[in-house]
């Protein structure tokens, strides 16, 4: 295997929030390593530090100390603006709570990364078009949030992570507020985006939607405690 | 991407994502529509104020500085020295400039055309049991067509009807309407004071003239309004000049001096006990009025926008933490501070300039407004409001000022969040 294959390197990342006069260590040294298309699900339980990993992967915010390199950036150096841009170029965030702009419809809500790209407004159309294709909700591209179900919410977001090609696709417990039927359908198509290629970063405290993921890590009090690789059934 | 697409984009580039931030802007205005104009009241009602007062200012000052203009630079008034007594009635008793000095100076002075004496006074008028009152202009001949003065019916004054103390008199149009007379009207008689005059003309509606409103004003002889009127009034008159070239001003002036300070006894040293006024030095005096209050104006405005900069700050800021949400989506997906920055201030900016605008026509509809109820109310000579451009640039470039200066924190504000505390935020 060569170095181009690695995606993600990180090591000894440490994250700590002061709380008053004390300090709240959230991630006590992880390292990890993520090569290009794998699909990985970090689980553990409630404030063990899921989301705060995944955010200092997704280059929202940055460690306290270690390093971060993404596709041999090296991430923990980056100014604010620099960050943005590699958001916005290689990564692809879905929430628990959707995060669309209520006030936009949903083909706009998918052009949104694209429009801080500078794409010009026709090629715009036709990309979150074809996003919207991809997940069959193109028909719905002229809804607003509130007139679309939880499902198709959360459809749109993915539509909007894939859209700008990214290297990365990050989703925190992207089933954490849908009902079960519609979840498998979600993490279907997140498979399917996986199985064409793309590299897919999963935090969920489900088992069930865990074992989508070929790769499960467990965190436990900001600290990696097993990572595993489970044969596909 | 293919290098087609890569090509377009760069071409796309700034100005693309300016109209991307203005549209957002717009959008963002037009959701809370009540909110948005609420917050730019302020700045609505001082464009209003300004404009409206500026154009109506303004409308008087043009028709001011039309009167004089249409004189031509070859008028010039000499009146008694008034400034030389603190007390104006005490000035009127002491200094004097009568119809001999008149006569010294069309006698004596070679750049003169035509002169003439006038003398004005207040007076009630009557005919038939309508009464009113009106100015009445004590005058000659050479008034009428010094001021370019034409009688619709009958005739203006004439050398024999000063050289008579004839009790005639022309009407201003306004004084037909007045008296309730009918236009066939000369040659009737109505009181005018305690004589009673002949009419033998009525002028032409011609609105303001140097001597206010022309349109409402009597115009008896000289010699008859000095009997009339007694020996104090006869003793302070206006006299207009007319040389015969503008270019002979100076030397005319000069002479005028010459021949009445010989004619007042005036001893060397002794301060002249009159006054000559010029289009030119009447004009400068109306212009630097004008400026001076537009100034004033323009210092209450500032005040007012600033209170209007005020609000748009303060609802900013409430917006910016309304929609910390959404901050931090765009954040997420790769929006810059400069991007968050200036979609907040484009906002700001955005709204204070519609603000403008609104203000800007409201303004002008009140002016013209104001206007037309003084016209069917008070005088019907008031002048029509002047919108100059320049107010109009002015309040707009004042109102996109004031929405960017106070626009500036609460977007620095924005583009400051942190996109995870963004996010998190409930
Ligand atoms: N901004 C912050 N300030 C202080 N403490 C924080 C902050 N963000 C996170 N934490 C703390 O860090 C710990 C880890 O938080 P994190 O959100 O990563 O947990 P999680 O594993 O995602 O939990 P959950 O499954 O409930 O989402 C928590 O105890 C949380 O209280
Ligand atoms: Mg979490």
């Amino acid at each position: 295997m060569n170095g181009d294959d690695v995606l993600i390197q990180a090591r000894n990342l440490v994250k700590d929030y002061p709380m008053g006069d004390e300090v709240y260590h959230a991630l006590r040294g992880v390292d990890l390593t993520v090569k290009r298309g794998e699909f990985l699900a970090i689980m553990g339980p409630s404030g063990s530090g899921k989301s705060t990993l995944l955010h200092l992967l997704g280059c929202l915010d940055t460690p306290t100390s270690g390093e971060y390199l993404l596709a041999g950036t090296p991430v923990h150096t980056l100014t604010a603006d620099a960050l943005a841009e590699l958001r916005n170029r290689e990564i692809g965030f879905i929430f628990q709570m959707f995060f669309l702009l209520p006030r936009s419809s949903a083909l706009e809500n998918v052009e949104l990364p694209l429009i801080y790209a500078k794409v010009p407004p026709a090629e715009r159309h036709q990309m979150a078009l074809e996003a919207l294709q991809f997940l069959k909700l193109e028909t719905h591209a002229h809804h607003k949030p509130n007139q679309l179900s939880g499902g198709q919410r959360q459809q749109i977001a993915i539509a909007r992570a894939l859209v700008n090609k990214p290297s990365l696709i990050m989703a925190d417990e992207p089933t954490g507020n849908l009902d079960s039927a519609t979840s498998d359908k979600i993490m279907a198509q997140l498979s399917e985006l996986n199985a064409m290629g793309n590299t897919l970063i999963l935090v969920t405290h489900e088992p069930d939607v865990a074992a989508y993921a070929p790769r499960q890590v467990r965190i436990r009090d900001g600290k990696i405690v097993s990572d595993e690789r489970v044969k596909k059934p | 991407m293919t290098a087609a697409a890569l090509d377009k984009k760069s071409i796309y580039g700034f100005w693309g994502t300016l109209m991307e931030l203005f549209r957002i802007a717009l959008r963002a205005i037009w959701a809370s529509k009540m909110r948005s104009f609420l917050t730019v009241l302020g700045i609505i009602i001082g464009v209003l104020a300004v404009v409206a007062v500026v154009s109506i200012m303004q409308g008087v000052f043009q028709s001011f500085l039309g009167r004089f203009e249409a004189l031509g630079g070859d008028t010039l008034f000499i009146e008694p020295n008034y400034r030389l007594y603190k007390d104006y009635s005490e000035a009127v008793k002491r200094l004097k400039l009568t119809y001999s000095d008149a006569q010294a100076v069309a006698q004596d002075v070679p750049q003169v055309k035509e002169i003439c004496a006038i003398l004005n006074r207040q007076d009630a008028i009557s005919f038939h049991g309508h009464h009113d009152t009106t100015q009445v202009w004590g005058t000659g001949d050479s008034f009428a067509s010094m001021n370019s003065f034409t009688p619709e019916y009958g005739r203006f004054l004439a050398p024999m009807d000063v050289a008579a103390r004839r009790k005639v008199c022309v009407l201003g149009h306004e004084v037909l309407d007045k008296l309730a007379l009918s236009d066939d009207c000369v040659g009737q008689e109505i009181q005018i004071g305690h004589g009673t005059f002949q009419i033998v003309g009525v002028l032409q509606k011609k609105g303001g003239s140097v001597f206010g409103n022309q349109d409402d004003a009597v115009f008896i002889p000289l010699s008859t309004a000095i009997l009339q009127y007694g020996q104090e009034a006869a003793d302070s008159l206006l006299i207009q000049v007319q040389i015969r070239d503008p270019k002979l001003m100076d030397a005319a002036i000069e002479r005028i001096s010459a021949v009445l300070r010989r004619q007042h006894g005036l001893k060397f040293g002794q301060q002249d006990d009159f006054r000559t006024v010029t289009q030119d030095e009447i004009l400068k005096q109306i212009k630097e009025f004008s400026s001076i209050s537009t100034l004033v104006v323009g210092a209450i405005v500032g005040i007012t926008l600033i209170v209007g900069g005020i609000g748009i700050m303060n609802i900013m800021l409430v917006s910016v933490t309304e929609r910390t949400r959404e901050i931090g989506i765009r954040m997420a997906v790769g929006a810059k501070r400069a991007h968050i920055l200036y979609q907040f201030l484009i906002e700001s900016v955005t709204l204070s300039t519609l603000g403008g605008v609104l203000g800007l026509v409201l303004g002008w509809g009140v002016a013209h407004l104001t206007v037309a109820i003084l016209h069917h109310t008070v005088a019907e000579s008031f002048p029509p409001a002047y919108v100059p451009v320049w107010v109009m640039f002015l309040s707009l470039g004042f109102a996109a000022f004031t929405g960017a200066v106070f626009g500036v924190y609460p977007a620095v504000k924005a583009s400051r969040l942190d996109p995870i505390e963004a996010l998190r935020y409930e």
